[in-house]
C-alpha cells in the first residue's frame, strides 16, 4: 500500500470550494428547518387539539425515518406525481423537512422550560407583555436553546455529506470526483474527513464562544 | 399514478420480493443492534479512561479523547468509505457486510463514549470525594457510587443515539450492503413504481425505529431525576 498525497493536495482548492457549498446547505436546511421548527412548537404548545396532531404526526414520522429515503423519495417518487426536483432541491427540501421535525421538538422543551413563577413575578414587577417576552421570556428561551441548537447544526453539518449520493458536488460528492480521477481512495477520504473536522470544530468552538459570552448558555469547549 | 400502483402491487408483495426485503431488514436490524451493543460496551470504557485521574493512563486517555473527537465530526458516509478502502488497500477479504460493521461499531462507540461521559461528569465531585475519604478506587467509585445515579442520566440520550443510529445505517447501501435502503434501489431497478418502493422502504424503517423511541421516551419519563442540582 503505498501512500502519495500530491495529487490530491494538488485539488485542494476544488475541495475547499466544495466545503463551502456543504457550509451553505447545512445554513440554509438549517434557517428554513428554524422557521418550520418555530411554528411547529407554537402550534404543538398553543394549537387546538387537531392542529397538536398534525404536528405530532409530521415529527414523529420524520424523526423515524431515514433522511437518506426521505430524499430518496422527493427525488425519485415525486416525478410519478408531476413534481421534477434537482438534486440539489431534493436534498435541501428534504435536510429542511427532516430538521424542521427535530427543531420543532427541541423548541418545544425551550418553551416549556419557562416556568409560571418567572412570569408571575414579572407580572407583580409590572411589566407589560412585550417587557415579559423580551426581558423574562427570551433570555431564559435563549439560554436553555442554545446548547441544543448548536448541536443539531453540527449534526446537520455532518449530514449534509448524503447530498453526495444524489450527485450534488458539495465536499464528499467532489471527494468522490477526485476519487475516480486519480484512484488515491484512502488520502482523498482521509483529506474529506480533516477538513470535516475543521469545518465542525471551528463552529463549535465559535458557537460555544457566542453562547458563553452573549447568552450565559452553559456550554463546553469540547 | 394511484392506477399503475395498484396494478403493481400483488407482483410487488410477491413470495420472492417478500423474502428479499425479510433479508434487507434482517440485515439492517443485524448493523444497528451489533453497533448498538459493541458501541456501548466500548463506549463505556473509554468513557471510563477518560475520567480516571491516574498519571500512568494519560497517554491512554489523550488516545480515546482524540478518538472521540475525531470521529464525532467525520460524518458516517466519510468514515464508511475510508474503512473499505483502507481494508481494500490491506488486501483483507472482508464481506461489504463486516466493513460496514466495522465503521458503525467505530461512529457508535465515540458517540456513546460522549454521552457516558457526560453522564459521569453529571455526578456531582461531592460524591467522588466521599468515596475518596472511605477509601474506595477508582473502579469501586465507579462501580459502587458513580454509575449507580449516572445511568439515569446516560440512558435516556443513549436510546436517543440509537434512534438516529438506526436511520444512520441506511447509508451503507453506498457500499453495495444489501439492506433496506438498497433493497428499495434494487426493486426501483426492477422497475417498480418509486412511490410503492420508498413508501414501504420509509414504512419498513419506521417500523424498526418507532417502538425504540417510543421506549426511549418512556425512559426518559420514568427516569426524570428527581432533584435538581
Amino acid at each position: 500500500m503505498n501512500i502519495d498525497f500530491a495529487p490530491v493536495l494538488d485539488r485542494l482548492p476544488y475541495l475547499i470550494s466544495g466545503a463551502w457549498l456543504s457550509l451553505q446547505i447545512a445554513f440554509l436546511a438549517f434557517a428554513m428547518g428554524m422557521l418550520i421548527g418555530l411554528f411547529g412548537a407554537s402550534v404543538r404548545s398553543y394549537g387546538p387539539r387537531w392542529a397538536q396532531a398534525m404536528v405530532g404526526g409530521y415529527v414523529v414520522f420524520f424523526t423515524n425515518t431515514p433522511q437518506l429515503i426521505q430524499i430518496f423519495f422527493l427525488f425519485f417518487a415525486l416525478p410519478d406525481a408531476g413534481i421534477l426536483l434537482s438534486p440539489l432541491q431534493a436534498v435541501l427540501i428534504g435536510m429542511t423537512l427532516n430538521a424542521g421535525a427535530y427543531l420543532t421538538e427541541i423548541q418545544r422543551a425551550g418553551f416549556e422550560s419557562v416556568r409560571k413563577p418567572e412570569l408571575e413575578a414579572a407580572e407583580t414587577l409590572g411589566f407589560s407583555r412585550f417587557q415579559t417576552i423580551r426581558l423574562v421570556i427570551l433570555p431564559h428561551i435563549v439560554r436553555v436553546l442554545f446548547p441544543p441548537l448548536s448541536n443539531q447544526y453540527i449534526l446537520m453539518t455532518l449530514g449534509t455529506s448524503m447530498a453526495a449520493v444524489f450527485g450534488v458536488e458539495e465536499l464528499t460528492g467532489r471527494t468522490y470526483n477526485i476519487n475516480s480521477e486519480t484512484f488515491r481512495s484512502i488520502e482523498v477520504f482521509s483529506v474529506a474527513a480533516v477538513l470535516y473536522i475543521a469545518i465542525t470544530l471551528i463552529a463549535t468552538l465559535s458557537l460555544a464562544f457566542v453562547g458563553k459570552r452573549f447568552f450565559r448558555a452553559k456550554m463546553r469547549w469540547f | 399514478m394511484w392506477s399503475q400502483i395498484a396494478e403493481e402491487l400483488p407482483r410487488f408483495f410477491g413470495y420472492h420480493n417478500l423474502i428479499f426485503f425479510a433479508k434487507a431488514l434482517g440485515s439492517t436490524f443485524a448493523l444497528s443492534v451489533i453497533g448498538c451493543v459493541v458501541g456501548f460496551s466500548a463506549g463505556f470504557v473509554l468513557a471510563t479512561l477518560r475520567m480516571s485521574k491516574r498519571a500512568s493512563l494519560m497517554p491512554l486517555r489523550l488516545m480515546t479523547t482524540v478518538f472521540v473527537e475525531l470521529f464525532r465530526r467525520i460524518p458516517f458516509l466519510v468514515t464508511l468509505m475510508l474503512v473499505f478502502f483502507i481494508f481494500q488497500g490491506l488486501q483483507a477479504d472482508l464481506s461489504m457486510f463486516s466493513v460496514a460493521l466495522v465503521s458503525v461499531c467505530l461512529i457508535a462507540t465515540a458517540f456513546i463514549a460522549e454521552i457516558v461521559r457526560s453522564g459521569l461528569e453529571s455526578v456531582h465531585q461531592n460524591q467522588w470525594d466521599a468515596a475518596a475519604t472511605l477509601n474506595f478506587s477508582y473502579w469501586q467509585t465507579l462501580q459502587m457510587v458513580i454509575i449507580p445515579q449516572a445511568w439515569k442520566i446516560i440512558l435516556p440520550p443513549a436510546f436517543g443515539f440509537f434512534v438516529l443510529f438506526i436511520k444512520d445505517t441506511a447509508l451503507a447501501s453506498q457500499i453495495g450492503v444489501i439492506e433496506l435502503a438498497f433493497a428499495g434501489k434494487a426493486m426501483s431497478n426492477k422497475g417498480f413504481s418509486a412511490t410503492l418502493v420508498y413508501g414501504t422502504v420509509l414504512i419498513l424503517y419506521f417500523m424498526l425505529s418507532y417502538p425504540l423511541s417510543r421506549f426511549g421516551k418512556y425512559l426518559e419519563t420514568k427516569l426524570a431525576p428527581t432533584r435538581n442540582r
